[in-house]
């Protein structure tokens, strides 16, 4: 893990004290709250419907242990007993009081964490993807390039007030687990024929009340580039993004209005001006930063483990576990495993502090004291040897952490919805709880096979609605909670834009709708044929006929 | 800003300190307890309480000060839109914390 250097803890510390002298001036009245509130919102402190809410940035979902305690701890001591983790990779607290922010802050930096560019119009936490220098299929571990991109967009003074906020992904693998095609700068790692490592870069990809689908601008960009042509990217759009209209003001308008090859020649013409001045950093400095991400060294072990065969014989539900929360490690004998935080009738993305203080327990015992957070809300241990499994499984699910369902219908996206943010239309989490109600029989899962739902309380999209197999919008329909079905969408790289099948539900019948929809795909699948192929291949209307139909 | 409600209205704010949803009363405090806000009924009334809780908000007791729809029509009186009945009741979930298990709970 990347280890902050005495620059780093400088300014993180530095903020930490220029927040706490401009609370303490707003709770004497000598900062109005008009001047106050973009000050806290740099901080990342939002106001919502009950209380204040910090959202804390975990770089690239990437967490230590002691990172981890430290947010069971401010959980503990500063709010509720639990922590709401997002779509972005990062960590909420829902009820912080205003005047204990600078001691959360202080007790974040002091791990090496900050709430920065959390909130406003500059480039967010960069995403990637959450089993990164881990997984099997992994070509490039993706991370020294995030740590770039953090290092190079925390107080870039140019880019601090962007048209509108900035999203940008990256990954390293052939599947992709982080949506780049979803945001408004995406990042694919390649390797070139001759050896020579670079990205894919996509623009103008993006959610929100106009999903689109970012395209690629540039084949192959030299990783020696990256910064340069990251800041012509951003200039071209800071230049001439909207500032007029703020519905307008995403990336994803300006690359549609000029058209992707039109953005791509600006950008290029930018790019050929500053290249050669010193803005990517030099060869040593990517060397010291790739040197935090050396894979660990594990152990070579057998990937036939007779002790785990036989407890797995034992017990289905570690089975099915093992076969849906675990997936192939790049080194033989251990795996990454899913940590579900969407258990029965549970809040998804939401964990206790005593969950956070046990992963963070398990992730020293297990799994080299690391632990990620994916965009889909759940914990991941990046490196565990398959013989810890059984052990592993059983600390976890005897604190109702070992939900065997990850990637399966009831691993739902969620956002806060109704129930916290101020800009919602309806509810997303009681809904995400009844459906993990109503499809509770984990054979009945695994037999549906993998299914994305995905939840947004409004058009902004947080619960990534747009990008759900099943997608969930919710709008208010004269006052009350209504809500969309859309089917058909992707965040993956065969990245697509869910559909609207028909007319809004209430909410026990959006639930109704969802099971008609599953009942429609066992009854039409081909064999082994997985829900969104078999979208695809039927089309809309039987889906539509049997959830309407009857009307 | 919302558009001006028609009919009779109540001003939700938020407490400085914690952001916890509040409700003007007749006297000029701000209470937890939805059923306890005063209602304008008339423009001159919503107008005199209007007064009262920017009054708060610059004395720095509390920030983004709304007036909303009040519903009177139920044996309690609560905000109309339910957003805002959301604020007063708190979340619908984790109803085992919080003031989602009792008005009077507090931070
Ligand atoms: S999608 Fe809407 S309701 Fe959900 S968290 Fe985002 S802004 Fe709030």
């Amino acid at each position: 893990m990347y280890a902050y250097d005495t620059y780093d803890h400088a300014i993180v510390n530095a903020r930490v004290e220029e927040f706490r002298d401009q609370v303490e001036r707003r709770m004497k009245g000598e900062l109005t709250e008009e001047e106050f509130r973009p000050l806290r919102l740099m901080n990342g402190l939002y106001l919502q419907l009950h209380a204040y809410m910090l959202r804390v940035a975990i770089p690239y979902g990437t967490l230590s242990s002691n990172q981890m305690r430290r947010l069971a701890h401010i959980a503990r001591r500063y709010d509720k007993g639990y922590a709401h983790f997002t779509t972005r990779q990062n960590v909420q607290y829902n009820w912080p009081k205003l005047s204990e922010t600078p001691d959360i802050l202080q007790e974040l930096a002091d791990v090496e964490m900050h709430a920065i560019q959390t909130s406003g119009n500059c480039i967010r936490n960069t995403t990637t993807d959450q089993f990164a220098g881990a997984a099997a299929d992994e070509v490039l571990d993706p991370r020294p390039y995030a740590e770039l991109i953090r290092q190079w967009s925390t107080f870039h003074p140019e880019f601090s007030f962007l048209p509108r906020k900035f999203k940008i992904a990256i990954t390293g693998a052939d599947e992709d687990r982080a949506a780049v095609k979803w945001h408004d700068i995406g990042l694919v790692v390649k390797q070139s024929d001759t050896g020579e490592i670079g990205f894919e870069v996509l623009a103008g990809g993006g959610m929100g009340r106009t999903p689109v689908i970012g395209k690629v601008i540039r084949d192959f960009l030299p990783v020696s580039d990256l910064l340069s042509y990251l800041e012509a990217m951003l200039r071209v759009y800071n230049e001439q993004g909207r500032r007029d209209n703020k519905y307008k003001a995403r990336i994803k308008i300006l690359v549609d209005a000029m058209g992707a090859d039109e953005y791509a020649r600006q950008v290029e013409a930018e790019w050929a001006k500053i290249k050669d001045q010193p803005l990517d950093v030099p060869e040593e400095e990517v060397a010291r930063i790739k040197a935090f991400f050396t894979p660990p060294p594990l152990p070579v072990l057998d990937n036939d483990v007779p002790t785990v065969n036989a407890f797995a014989d034992k017990n289905f539900l570690f089975k099915a576990w093992v076969s849906n929360n675990t997936g192939a490690h790049k080194v033989p004998g251990h795996v990454h495993v899913t940590i579900s935080l969407k258990p029965h009738g549970g809040i998804p993305g939401d964990a206790t502090d005593a969950q956070m203080d046990l992963v963070a327990d398990l992730a020293d015992k297990y799994s080299l004291s690391e632990v990620r957070v994916s965009h889909e809300q759940n914990l991941i241990l990046p490196h565990v040897a398959k013989k810890d499994l059984p052990a592993l499984w059983e600390a976890l699910d005897a604190a109702g952490l070992g939900s065997a369902n990850a990637g399966l219908l009831t691993d739902i996206i969620a956002c806060p919805g109704l129930d916290y943010c101020s800009l919602a239309n309806a509810r997303s989490i009681p809904l995400a709880q009844k459906l993990t109600e109503r499809f509770d029989d984990v054979k009945r899962l695994m037999d549906i096979g993998p299914l994305k739902i995905k939840i947004s309380g409004c058009i902004n999209s947080c619960g990534h609605h747009h990008a759900g197999h099943i997608g969930i919008l919710g709008v208010d329909r004269k006052g009350e909670e209504n809500y969309q079905l859309l089917l058909g969408g992707s965040g993956a790289e065969d990245a697509s834009k869910a559909a609207i099948l028909g007319p809004g539900f209430d909410e026990g019948g959006i639930i109704d709708a969802i099971e008609k929809v599953v009942a429609v795909y066992l009854g039409e699948r081909e064999d082994g044929e997985e829900f969104l192929p078999a979208y695809r291949r039927l089309g809309a209307d039987v889906f539509k006929e049997a959830v309407y139909g009857a009307r | 800003m919302a558009k001006k409600p028609a009919g009779p209205q109540m001003f939700i704010a938020n407490r400085l300190d914690d952001g916890r949803a509040v409700f003007l009363t007749a006297n000029g405090e701000w209470t937890k307890v939805a059923a306890d806000a005063a209602v304008g009924q008339t423009d001159e009334e919503v107008e005199a309480l209007a007064v009262l809780a920017h009054g708060a908000e610059d004395a720095n007791l509390v920030v983004s000060v709304t007036a909303i729809a009040a519903d009177t029509e139920g044996n309690n009186l609560a905000p109309a839109h339910m957003k805002f009945a959301m604020q007063a009741k708190g979340p619908s979930v984790r109803l085992d914390l919080g003031y989602q298990v009792s008005p009077n709970w507090e931070q």
